[in-house]
């Protein structure tokens, strides 16, 4: 990998012993990965996996047991950080989290996308504009004036994404942020998360539960047991149907059934990733046998 | 067994006031006793308003709601005996956990309810057994059980009520694919060993195609479509019209139907566009 944007060495994360005196058990083993600048990477794993812990390390909300972190060349878990080293590594590593009602600030749409740049005494034509900018860039500029409370989940986890934006960063961590969602926000949501990175080069680092998002990713890296169990591109991962299942994880509906047909016999040659994908490896194989 | 019956309900938020919104427009519904029924629609449609006139959280503008033929508002000091007899999980139940154990949570119902002690203790280890939470955890803080714990521990607090209509407003939302599987699958079970109704409300058309034998569809207010699973899934258009979600599968065979491939819409799980492709392509052979 040419440049990596984050580079993790046998990462290990505790939490402290819980109140029954269990915990002490490992949440990240010895993790190493590389993740490329404006790639877009969706992980997976159950609930204990390790996911939220990992991506509160990436930007120093915790931090690590022991191992090391690199953000952009510079150690993020060198002792050396100093509270603004802190700071300069949080305007790079936006986070945006799974509850949208948790995360807005202000009582009017652009006071509460101005907030962070406000915080940084960034002169206000400069934030006026940069606030402007985020909020098309999320397809919510003709809601800048409204009051947040009033608006869908998806729109109010768009104005989410559109704070982080403001504070110009190089990668986004999603942890969950659809999971509160309906359908129609889910897609809102995901539409501007891959505008983002496909428009922008934004690097996209997405926690979800959703395989059918995942799928939409370059790189699926699952997370099982405190380490990286599968890493690759969604048709790679989403091939290991019954090693998925087996720890608690699933593969998109329609990629299943490929895996079944195949499994009955049918020759179905190819990615199956999409539906679209699926429905041209059955409509092959069926019109060449009419 | 408990059946319910909505009859001319009409449903108003904010009333009498400039931003006067009708939630529940004219509804006319019978929930039948001793099924699973599904409640779906998009945000904003009404769901989870028709839900809370159920157990009499709201108390409707119009019409009348009938928990076996007796209007539920026609004694207003017997409401209180309406929602131990209609259990409602709301969304995000953990949020509403407090007590210092599980167990004692999981009492508060059945305590209110009047019951003796032991009484409780049997209706907490009963429902513990349905919601399918190991009995280990009684005696912890419902703060330290994982995400999917907490939600299986409120639930199983609404059981513990023994009500005879268990109402689940999104009971699986934010769990992970094993979390959902096991909310649904200890529903189906807790439905099937009691018999009662069970009613869900779900955004997830694939969970709601796996497991419910009885889909109320809603849009702005009004019940758009009801039937069994083949009724409502072989609609899809009609679906897509009022903005829902259709099963992957369901999409996929529409495509195929498209290019001439002889299979209907009304495939909603992986195992019947299993058996339907498999058999047209054996017979191509």
């Amino acid at each position: 990998m040419s440049n990596p944007f984050i580079k993790i060495e046998g990462l290990s994360y505790r939490y402290d012993e819980d109140s029954s005196g269990m915990g002490k058990h490992p949440v990240l083993n010895d993790l190493s990965m590389e993740i490329e600048e404006g790639s877009f990477v969706a992980v997976l794993g159950h609930n204990g996996s390790g996911k939220s812990t990992l991506a509160k390390l990436l930007n120093m909300i915790l931090t690590p047991t022991s191992g090391k972190i690199f953000v952009d060349g510079k150690e993020i878990t060198d002792e050396a950080m100093t509270d603004e080293d802190v700071l300069s590594l949080r305007k790079n590593m936006g986070m945006v989290f799974q509850n949208p009602d948790n995360q807005l600030v202000a009582t009017i749409v652009e006071d509460d996308v101005a907030f962070g740049p406000e915080n940084l005494g960034i002169p206000s034509d400069e934030i006026r504009a940069r606030v402007n900018s985020v909020l098309s860039d999320v397809g919510m500029l003709e809601y800048a004036t409204h009051e947040p409370h009033r608006l869908s989940g998806g729109q109010k986890q768009r104005i989410a994404i559109a704070g982080v934006l403001a504070m110009l960063p190089k990668c986004i961590v999603f942890d969950e942020s659809t999971a509160m969602l309906d359908p129609i926000g889910r897609k809102e949501v995901m539409d501007a998360i891959l505008r983002l990175n496909r428009e922008k080069g934004i690097t996209v680092i997405m926690i979800t539960h959703y395989m059918e998002e995942a799928a939409l990713a370059d790189r699926i890296l699952v997370l099982h047991d405190g380490n990286v169990l599968l890493d690759g591109t969604p048709s790679e991962v989403f091939e290991q149907e019954p090693l998925l299942k087996s720890c608690g994880l699933n593969v998109p509906q329609c990629t299943s059934l490929i895996h079944q047909l195949r499994d009955a016999g049918m020759s179905l040659d190819g990615d199956c990733v999409s539906i679209e994908q699926c429905a041209e490896l059955i409509l092959q194989t069926l019109n060449k046998e009419r | 067994m408990a059946e319910i019956k909505l009859e001319n309900l009409s449903y108003f938020h904010g009333k009498d006031t400039p931003y006067e919104i009708k939630a529940l427009d004219t509804i006319n519904l019978t929930i039948p006793s001793g099924m699973i029924t599904g409640l779906i629609g998009h945000t904003g449609s009404g769901k989870s308003t028709l839900v809370q006139m159920l157990n009499g959280i709201l108390r409707p503008h119009e019409g009348r709601v009938l928990l076996d033929g007796q209007d539920i508002w026609e004694k207003q000091k017997n409401i209180r005996s309406v929602r131990f007899r209609v259990g409602l999980v709301m969304q995000y139940p953990e949020y509403q956990l407090f007590e210092e154990t599980v167990y004692k949570d999981i009492a508060f119902g059945p305590k209110n309810m009047g019951l003796g002690e032991e009484e409780i203790r049997v209706r907490v280890e009963e429902s513990v057994r349905f919601a399918g939470l190991s009995p280990e955890l009684l005696q912890k803080s419902p703060f330290d059980l994982s995400g999917g714990e907490k939600r299986r521990a409120a639930i199983a607090g609404i059981i513990a009520m023994r009500p005879d209509v268990l109402v689940l407003d999104e009971p699986a939302a934010g769990l992970d694919p094993r979390g959902r599987e096991a909310i649904f699958s200890n529903l189906v079970k807790y439905h099937e060993e009691s018999g009662n109704t069970v009613v869900i409300v779900s955004h997830s058309m694939e969970d709601m195609a796996r497991y419910c034998d009885n889909l109320i569809v809603m849009n702005e207010g009004k019940i758009v479509m009801q039937g069994d699973r083949d009724y409502v899934f072989s609609r899809s258009n009609q679906l897509t019209e009022v903005g829902l979600d259709i099963p992957q599968v369901t999409k996929l065979m529409l495509i195929l139907k498209e290019q001439g491939i002889d299979v209907d819409g009304g495939i909603y799980t992986v195992d019947q566009a299993l058996e339907r492709i498999l058999s047209i392509y054996r017979k191509s052979l």
